[in-house]
Formats: C-alpha cells, sequence, structure tokens
C-alpha cells in the first residue's frame, strides 16, 4: 500500500505531535519525523504543512539567527494547536481502532 | 559554501520563486525563506558531492518542490486563478511570443514585405514582453495554459534525446552566437530600413536586449520573450544573406544575367506600349527572349500586390478621395517618322514622366525593335 496517500490524511497530526514538547525548524521537524518512522514523507510537504498550520493559527514562529548557514525560523504550538493536537488523536485513535477491527487477525 | 553551488542552489530557488509566483508575495516570501534554508541546508550536507543534479535529485525539480508544497500548504493550484480576464492575457501573452518569432523570421526573409501586420505584431509582442516582465505570476499563468504544455511536450517530442545530446555539445559556441545574433539583428534593422523607419528603433532595442537575454533566459524564463525573437530574426537574416549569396552565384556566370537577375521593370515602374502610329496598347503581356514572362510586383489600393506581366499597370492616385487606381495612358506621344529626329511631345500629367521616346531608336542598333517593328516601349519613372 502507498504510504504517501496515507500520509496526506495525518501529516498535520504528526507534525502538531512532533512539535509538542520541542520547537522546531523546518529541517528539524523533518528529521523527527523521518526517524519517528514516517520515511516517506517529502521534504516540501512538510513545509507546506508547516505554512498551513501556521496561517491556520495553530503554530506560532520566531526566527533565530544562526553562525554557520541561514537563519532558522523555529515553529513552535500554542494553544489552539495543542486543542487541535489532543483533538485529531483521538480522532486518529478510533479510527485506527476501527480499522484494526477490521483487520481483526487477517493482518 | 563556494560561488558555484550558491548560484547553483540561488537559481533553483529562483526557478521555485518563479513557481510560486501567482500566490500573494508576502507568502512567496516566507515560503521561499523557510524552504530556501532548507535546501541551502541540504546543499551544504551534500558538500562537495553538490550537483545540481544530485539536489534535484534529492529534492525533486524546483517545480516539482513548488507543487507539493503547494498542495500541501492548500494553497490554490497555479492554473486555478488562470480564468477570464487574466488568462486572456496570458493568451495575449504567449500568442504574441509565437506570432512575433514567426513574423521576425518572416520579415527577415522576405526582406520586410507585409509592412502593417509586421508592425502590429511587432507592437504585441513588445507589449507582451513588458507584460510578462511587470505583471507577477503572468509568467505561471502562460505556462499553465494548456496550449503551452501542449507547445513544449510538442517540442520536447520532436527533440529526440541525440539531438538534444548534440545541441549540448553546441553550448559552449553560444556565447559567439549571442554576439553574432545581436550584431545580425543590428545589420538586419539597418538594411530593412528603407521598409519600414520603426523597424531600426526595434532592432537596435532587440540587438541589445537580446545579449543578456542569451545567459538570463536559461533560469529567468520571461527572457524567452527577448531572446525567441531575437533567434528567430537573426536566423531569418541569416537565411536571407545566404540566400542573396547563392542567388549571386548561380546566376553570375550566365551570360544573360540581364534577364536572370533583372525580371522586370522595378517594382515602381511602369511601361507603355504605343503601336506605330501612336495609339497607345493596354492589355500588354511582356515576354523575355526564353519566353519567360516578364513580372514585376504592384501595388494596388487594397495593399494586395500582384504578380504579373502584364502592363500598363493602373496608376495608383492619392489625393483627397483618398486612394484609387486609374487606367488609362497618362500622355501621348507622336511617333517619328525618321528615327533619329525624334519629337517628343508628350505631356506627363504627374510631371515625373519626362522619358517620352527620346533616343528609345538609334540607327546604330539595328537589332533594337523599334527599326523593324515601330512599336515604341518607353518606361515611365
Amino acid at each position: 500500500m502507498d504510504t504517501s496517500q496515507l500520509l496526506k490524511g495525518v501529516l498535520d497530526l504528526a507534525v502538531l505531535a512532533v512539535l509538542r514538547k520541542d520547537d522546531g525548524y523546518g529541517y528539524d521537524v523533518l528529521r523527527r519525523l523521518r526517524q519517528g518512522g514516517l520515511d516517506g514523507v517529502g521534504d516540501a510537504s512538510v513545509y507546506g504543512t508547516l505554512r498551513r498550520l501556521y496561517n491556520a493559527g495553530l503554530l506560532t514562529s520566531y526566527v533565530v539567527p544562526s553562525e554557520e548557514g541561514p537563519h532558522r525560523k523555529y515553529y513552535s504550538l500554542n494553544e489552539p494547536g495543542r486543542e487541535r493536537l489532543v483533538e485529531s488523536g483521538k480522532t486518529w485513535k478510533s479510527f485506527a481502532q476501527a480499522l484494526d477491527d477490521l483487520l481483526g487477525e487477517g493482518a | 559554501m563556494n560561488t558555484q553551488t550558491n548560484t547553483e542552489v540561488q537559481h533553483y530557488l529562483d526557478a521555485m520563486r518563479e513557481a510560486l509566483s501567482d500566490l500573494p508575495a508576502a507568502e512567496v516570501a516566507e515560503i521561499v525563506d523557510d524552504a530556501g534554508a532548507h535546501v541551502v541546508e541540504v546543499a551544504e550536507e551534500m558538500g562537495d558531492e553538490f550537483t545540481l543534479a544530485a539536489l534535484t535529485d534529492r529534492l525533486g525539480t524546483p517545480r516539482a518542490y513548488a507543487d507539493e508544497l503547494r498542495a500541501a500548504a492548500g494553497y490554490p493550484t497555479p492554473s486555478a486563478p488562470a480564468s477570464g480576464r487574466s488568462s486572456l492575457v496570458a493568451r495575449f501573452t504567449l500568442w504574441s511570443l509565437v506570432a512575433g518569432v514567426v513574423m521576425a523570421f518572416g520579415f527577415a526573409v522576405s526582406r520586410g514585405e507585409v509592412e502593417e501586420l509586421t508592425l502590429l505584431v511587432g507592437l504585441c509582442a513588445t507589449v507582451a514582453a513588458v507584460l510578462v516582465f511587470r505583471q507577477k505570476g503572468l509568467l505561471a499563468e502562460v505556462a499553465a495554459l494548456p496550449e503551452t504544455i501542449a507547445i513544449t511536450d510538442a517540442l520536447a517530442r520532436v527533440q529526440p534525446p541525440d539531438v538534444q545530446k548534440a545541441l549540448a555539445t553546441l553550448r559552449i559556441f553560444q556565447p559567439v552566437w549571442w554576439i553574432a545574433r545581436a550584431l545580425l539583428i543590428g545589420a538586419g534593422g539597418l538594411v530593412l530600413m528603407y521598409r519600414l523607419p520603426p523597424v531600426v528603433l526595434l532592432a537596435i532595442a532587440l540587438a541589445l536586449l537580446s545579449l543578456p537575454a542569451g545567459v538570463k533566459a536559461k533560469t529567468d524564463r520571461r527572457w524567452l520573450w527577448v531572446s525567441l525573437p531575437a533567434t528567430a530574426f537573426a536566423l531569418g537574416m541569416l537565411l536571407f544573406i545566404f540566400g542573396t549569396l547563392a542567388t549571386r552565384f548561380d546566376h553570375y556566370p550566365v551570360s544573360s544575367t540581364a534577364v536572370s537577375t533583372y525580371n522586370g521593370p522595378p517594382a515602381s515602374d511602369n511601361i507603355y506600349v504605343f503601336d506605330k502610329d501612336g495609339k497607345p496598347l493596354t492589355d500588354v503581356y511582356l515576354y523575355d527572349e526564353d519566353g519567360r514572362p516578364l513580372d514585376s510586383s504592384w501595388y494596388g489600393c487594397t495593399g494586395r500586390d500582384r504578380d504579373d506581366n502584364r502592363y500598363p499597370r493602373p496608376r495608383v492616385v492619392h489625393d483627397e478621395q483618398g486612394c484609387h487606381e486609374e487606367g488609362g495612358v497618362p500622355f501621348t506621344v507622336v511617333m517619328p517618322t525618321v528615327p533619329t529626329t525624334t519629337a517628343p511631345s508628350g505631356t506627363s500629367p504627374s510631371g515625373t514622366s519626362t522619358a517620352v521616346p527620346t533616343t528609345t531608336a538609334p540607327p546604330a542598333t539595328p537589332s533594337s525593335v523599334v527599326p523593324s517593328a515601330p512599336t515604341v516601349v518607353t518606361t515611365t519613372g
């Protein structure tokens, strides 16, 4: 099964999840997602998702200058973001549970 | 990061910015700031291994990157805003370029025929070039037009990989060609000046702009609006020059050059024919000694020209009532009874045709047409 299709639906949730504990800039978020096992996630998709979540008011951002390389824009969860994370997390869990039940011992 | 890497990354980011150029400027700036830092970081990680190909391999083409980001961010697709007025502008921009390219080539090859159309197309192409440089996002709209996609697809199909490879090896000569192109355009402008004076200005502007266009068009496709017509015009000039040389070499050794190159009276001239009694002959068809028609071009009031060998042509007269064509013969001649004492008594209302039969038949040349059959051929103009 093509995981990229699955990812599309849950990337928001995944990005919110990796930002729950620590703020992170784009590449940071990307690394955390990949380390967490989501290898198929595209670079541009992560940046696009960050932009969308930010535009939706679920993230705040701040710029940190860097000595080597370009300055970095860090994203952090704000209150609406945390609420969304809890809410979407619940939806996901019930969804995953439902699918598990459907699959039963077959899978 | 070395400068080479820097420019390549910059090109990548420029292309990305272009692909997103239909979005609000502030948003594009944020994205390029953010994702651009990422591209730079990826490039740095590659270190010495860095090539544009490797970067593209890792991140996809700038357009693919932009499209993926666009989809994830939930921005409208670039083709969506291209509707109504804006798609009309995009269409105008695209088709003006196409027409401009065709016209630039045709104008050079034909040595400046069809002047009004050339001016119109030249104007449209200039406006299109200005538009594409001034209006943000117009290029993205043009690129999203179905006909643009069809044209680029067709071009990609007619260029098999080995042709592309051959073109790639020619790339080192590009700077030479860019300079030659500018010179050809400048020369073409001067040559064609007599035909259409505004062309000189257009040609000089095009020649100057074509110099940076060669370099810039690689990364900034807006410059195609300069470089493509420039190339078409220069190639047309080149073809015209070769054509002229070929004609000259073709005909020079032949003894009957007079007939071959001089294919009839000059376009602005006319021929009036009289019989031995001085009666004007109309609708006369002229041929040379090989039986070839002595065709010449003639422009009537409608602007359409006629290429045939029927003389005399109607005269085109411009006055208060506008343009009209007058048939008939504007003067009379008295036929000389003795060829040596010619008695010109022609009158010419236009004042230009003083060339009544003065020395049409010197007796020293018995092969001349007049003594054997006293039909006098005079040319006016």
